[in-house]
């Protein structure tokens, strides 16, 4: 029992950082901006949040630091794909490929020394907790209730439409892509938090899941928050259970972390939920 | 747009300011190291290899108007799959079977995300993700388990019984120039491709789908099926990459055995737009590129500068083409 | 609204094309106005302007004797303008309240309760009813207009532009239409009306402006003037359309039996047609738009599911042929949707010549492209209809849409086709193209083929077409032979009055 309390756990600890950037994936897609990228603006974030904490000492000057790069690798997105026309696609990879190098370049022995010391503050876990499940219950809310929520579902919905109404579509874009930039900046902050250090590549693909969930909960902040919580609890029995039988029956680890892929495949198939897409998902 | 474009090139030389890097001689270590010798040669070619088989992939997606992010996956699960038909099969036979293995594990891999692109409507962006990350999971588990070779340290498998030796290998001022067939083949495979696509009838089909899938499907052009075929095709020349680069280059199979070919394959189409040749070219960029990495960090540069190179490449391209068409009507 | 609105020489241009030049409009407050025009007359450039989507080169605008200048439509929303335009602004995912609401919400934070008070009320004034939390999607056709009607009482619109608001509605919901905008007009609102239908303007209209060529050509009281006076003004010279000299099909081309076809939606859409066409003969195919006339085409061109009867083409059974059979066996489609289904705009014409005549002779050898007799083709189908471009290898984008319409039409028609199906074939053409499309259709059916054409233009259909045949609510209905070419008879069959 004691065991399967602290399996739970550890399913919900992976997933939060996983449920912020999925947030963070929500509000962009819901006002119609494919958000391949969301990998990207997390990796940012945690290398930048870990350098400011570093060299100021200040774990909340890292999370700002760290939100702050992300909303810039956001904006990125919002330039290229509103201003300049890009396609939503080649941008996400773009910015993905670009964070690599990035704090790659950032994490090089040029910088090393001076801001990626061995002794990170960082902000408390609990935090974080607390916002992976408030966010989700806070966009419900917003989307359902404000003058700012149905204008993002509008844009998302139809731009051209919602320009007819006399809203700024592009302006509803860039403060959607804020939002995402300020939610993956927390999930790359988180991140650091766990770990108490910055290393490369160090979000491992949580991006790419947190889009499978976003898909697998219909582009709605509740079922999509559970979605990301189900996932990681595959990733749970990985660990928890590493080289034993699970339920008596004894399975390759890769299989385990396989499964959000496998899942996400399936929904995509429509063989478990109808595909909802936003309508004007990568359109102009 | 030309302020994007200065802006990117304005940041490459602040950052390699920053790390007290002349732009100049970064640039020319870049060429010394890809292009100054016959070894150097040698490297970017085999870099570029690849890049032809991986490009080319993404290409043909492109045409049928998908996106293939999934070209790693497919280029890891040929690769993986070539690798354990010639560790079994010696000779030109096994270079035969482990070619097919490649080609049909790619395409293969490639099915789902096609199948649910034609038939469910699913975006095969993301499902091309989902199976590259699955692919990873297969392979590293073969190669740490049922086909590891047990005699070596890391996870790898044992040698192929054949490897494909240099068409060509020559001394050149001092230092040793290779070739090798799969190069050419490549070139030749994205020639051919080329001439099918402007010159028959099915490559008017595989156009038309891309550009205007409804205008096609009442032109009579079986949509879904060109789909669904283009993205197997897609996959295949992906695992056909794959298969060449283990018997060609690597001669085994290993964990993490694609440095992101699959990625930069995605560039170098974007970076050939509309015109099939022009692969070829933007191979040798890539090519260069990559040999150029280790030259680069002789000097100190971090090795994250490249993929910065990457990433800013494609973006100033991608502004010129691959533009949102939907409202430029207006 | 007490005074006039005033646009005053207002012209726009649009790269090398003048779209409006000096164009004056005056609309007196508590009126409908009618706005009338061909296609590509200036009509919508002219309320885009007025609805601050457009900023024009030249011309002022005065709103309530002040001069204004619109950068955005929220200045015009600001200003109590309001506009419906032809395919509606609703947004399916959002509900009809959050619809009512967009763009014109109270406050930052939503109260649905009020909202609903308010909604019910403006709905009550109109004699509408709606269920406020369902979503839009579910809306008839009918309803949206109702709803976007709605709209612009939550935004207390005084000045309303409605642009063919008729176009997709059947008559009785049009008159419908017409008596809540007088009862606006009695409350003081001032309405223009973008239409091409001159009934609508006899009726209902106090005042009409006609545009031609991005130019007024005049402008009085409806009751001044009569029909005959307003075509002619619209068109520039005296209709002298007169009604072509009917043939009578020969042998049967294309037979259907109790044919039911199903819908995107999976609804059946055509309820068990019965019917043939002719060679030889050039049939209208009339009735208000989403009658089953859609799913009638996709059915004969193999891409819509067939639910029962049988459907004949020259004897052979085409229940599950496919779309590429069809066209091999000789059916041609000049298609709905232009844009979206009959050109790859990002093609040169001569790469969109052989779009669904790619497989067959002399475009295709084999499985080779014959590049050299498809640059032939192409020129042979530009010069048909005059199609304006630079040369074959201009990019389908650089063309404007009636030259592109030219062009399809063109294609539809090279190389001996056995059946066209031709929808809306003249959209976007002005008179003299519309005169030669229906005239090379009409040699092609003496040359031996069938032709059915789908219009909304009931008019239009009389004056060129053998015969007529009519779809409402999914069913195929032929007017009585005494009656086969009378205008009232048939426009009662289309509203299932008959």
């Amino acid at each position: 029992m004691a065991d399967f309390v602290q399996f739970l756990g550890l399913a919900f600890v992976l997933g939060v950082p996983v449920v912020l950037a999925a947030m963070g994936g929500l509000t962009s897609e819901r006002s119609g901006v494919m958000n391949i990228g969301l990998e990207g603006k997390m990796l940012f974030g945690a290398c930048v949040t870990a350098m400011v904490a570093t060299s100021t000492q200040n774990a909340w000057l890292g999370l700002v630091g760290g939100i702050g790069a992300a909303i810039l690798a956001s904006l990125l997105h919002g330039v290229l794909t509103q201003v300049y026309r890009m396609d939503h696609v080649i941008s996400g990879m773009s910015i993905n490929i670009l964070a690599w190098g990035g704090t790659s370049y950032l994490y090089s022995p040029h910088f090393t020394d001076r801001a990626f010391g061995s002794t990170i503050p960082v902000v408390p876990r609990e935090v974080f907790y607390l916002l992976a499940v408030a966010i989700p219950a806070v966009i419900w809310v917003y989307l359902k209730r404000t003058r700012g929520g149905i204008r993002l579902m509008a844009v998302g919905n139809d731009p051209e439409k919602s320009r007819q109404m006399g809203i700024d579509p592009i302006r509803v874009r860039f403060m959607a892509l804020v939002a995402t930039g300020v939610f993956c900046g927390l999930a790359g902050a988180m991140i650091v938090s766990n770990t108490g250090r910055f290393s490369e590549g160090m979000t491992s693909g949580r991006g790419f899941i947190a889009l499978a969930a976003l898909i697998i909960g219909g582009w709605r902040p509740v079922p999509t928050m559970i979605a990301c919580f189900a996932f990681m609890l595959f990733q749970a029995l990985q660990i928890q259970f590493q080289g034993q039988a699970i339920f008596g029956v004894m399975l390759p680890n890769e299989l385990w972390l396989s499964m959000p892929y496998l899942v996400t495949l399936l929904a995509l198939a429509g063989l478990i939920s109808k595909n909802s897409v936003p309508a004007g998902l990568g359109k102009a | 747009m030309i302020f994007l474009i200065l802006g990117c090139f304005a940041l490459v030389v602040v950052l390699l300011q920053i790390i007290g890097v002349a732009p100049g001689e970064a640039v020319q270590a870049m060429v010394r190291g890809s292009l100054g010798t016959a070894r150097g040669w040698s490297g970017t070619l085999r870099e570029m290899t690849p890049l032809l088989f991986a490009g080319l992939a993404v290409y043909v997606g492109l045409r049928a108007g998908l996106f293939n992010i999934g070209a790693e996956g497919q280029f890891v699960v040929g690769a993986c799959a070539s690798a354990v038909v010639a560790i079994h099969v010696p000779g030109v036979l096994g270079w035969i079977l482990s070619g097919i293995a490649g080609l049909i594990a790619g395409a293969l891999w490639a099915f789902p995300a096609g199948w649910i692109k034609a038939y469910r409507g699913g975006h095969e962006v993301v499902s091309t993700i989902m199976l590259n990350f699955m692919a990873l999971q297969l392979t590293s588990y073969l190669v740490l388990g049922p086909i590891r070779d047990p005699s070596k340290d890391d996870a790898t498998t044992p040698d192929v019984l054949s490897p494909m030796r240099p068409l060509l290998e020559t001394q050149f001022d001092g230092s040793s120039f290779r070739l090798h067939a799969a190069w050419l083949i490549g070139i030749l495979l994205i020639l051919g491709f080329g001439w099918w696509l402007k010159k028959t009838v099915q490559g008017y089909e595989l156009n038309a789908t891309g550009a205007n899938p409804k205008a096609a499907q009442m032109a009579g052009v079986p949509v879904p099926k060109v789909t669904l075929l283009a993205m197997c095709a897609s996959g295949a020349f992906a695992g056909l990459g794959g298969a060449f680069h283990v018997l060609a280059y690597e001669q085994r199979f290993y964990n993490d055995f694609s440095p992101g070919y699959g990625y930069n394959a995605l560039g170098v189409a974007l970076l050939a737009g509309g015109s099939p040749w022009a692969l070829i070219p933007a191979a040798l960029i890539f090519g260069i590129l990559g040999q150029s990495a280790s030259s680069l960090q002789i000097m100190e540069v971090p090795k994250g500068m490249t993929s910065i190179l990457l990433g800013l490449l494609i973006i100033g391209f991608a502004v010129f083409r691959y533009r949102n068409r939907e409202v430029n009507r207006g | 609204m007490n005074q006039p609105i005033r646009m005053v020489g207002i012209s726009k241009r649009f790269g090398s094309v003048q779209a409006l030049q000096g164009v004056d409009l005056k609309v007196e407050p508590g009126t409908l106005h009618a706005l009338v025009g061909e296609n590509g007359a200036g009509k919508s450039t002219l309320m885009k302007v007025l609805y601050g989507q457009l900023q024009p080169d030249e011309g002022t605008l005065e709103i309530e004797g002040t001069l204004r200048r619109f950068a955005h439509s929220r200045d015009a929303i600001a200003a109590q303008i309001g506009m419906v335009s032809q395919h509606y602004s609703i947004i399916p995912e959002l509900t009809c309240l959050e619809n009512l609401m967009l763009g014109a919400e109270p406050g930052a934070w939503l109260e649905p309760r009020s909202a609903t008070e308010r909604a019910s009320t403006l709905a009550d004034r109109m004699g509408f009813r709606f269920d406020w939390n369902e979503p839009a999607s579910k809306l008839s056709t009918a309803a949206a207009q109702k709803l976007e009607i709605l709209k612009l009482l939550w935004r207390e619109s005084r000045l309303m532009i409605l642009d063919e608001p008729t176009a997709m509605l059947s008559p009785a919901d049009s008159d419908a239409l017409y008596a809540s905008l007088h009862r606006l007009a009695a409350e003081g609102a001032t309405v223009i009306v973008v239409t091409h239908r001159l009934p609508e303007v006899m009726d209902h209209c106090r005042d009409v402006t006609v545009l031609r060529g991005g130019k007024r050509v005049s402008s009085f009281p409806v009751a001044e003037t009569d029909p005959r006076q307003l075509s002619e003004a619209i068109i520039g010279r005296s209709m002298i359309e007169t009604q072509v000299e009917v043939r009578v099909g020969r042998e049967p081309m294309l037979v259907m039996r109790d044919l039911r076809i199903q819908g995107d939606r999976g609804q059946e859409a055509v309820k068990g047609a019965t019917g043939e066409l002719r060679v030889g003969e050039v049939v209208g195919l009339a009735g208000v738009d989403g009658s089953g006339q859609h799913e009638l085409f996709q059915a004969i061109t193999g891409h819509a599911k067939i639910l029962g009867g049988t459907l004949d083409f020259l004897g052979q059974s085409i229940l599950v042929a496919s779309p590429r059979q069809i066209l091999e066996m000789g059916v041609r489609l000049i298609p709905e949707d232009r844009h979206a289904e009959g050109v790859v705009e990002d093609w040169t014409l001569e790469e969109n010549s052989s779009l669904g005549l790619h497989r067959l002779a002399p475009f295709a050898q084999g499985s080779r492209v014959n590049i050299r007799a498809r640059s032939e083709e192409t020129q042979k189908m530009i010069d048909r209809f005059q199609t304006k471009c630079r040369d074959r290898y201009s990019l389908m984008r650089s063309l404007s849409g009636g030259n592109q319409q030219r062009f399809v039409a063109a294609r539809a028609l090279a190389h001996q086709p056995k059946l066209v199906l031709a929808f809306q074939p003249t959209r976007g053409l002005d008179i003299e193209g519309t005169r030669q499309v229906y005239a090379a259709l009409r040699d092609q059916a003496q040359a031996g083929s069938s032709v059915l054409v789908v219009s909304f233009d009931l008019d239009e259909l009389l004056i060129h077409c053998d015969r007529i045949l009519v779809m409402e609510h999914g069913r195929l209905l032929e007017p009585p032979a005494d009656l086969a070419r009378d205008r009232q008879a048939i426009g009662a069959l289309m509203v299932g009055a008959a």
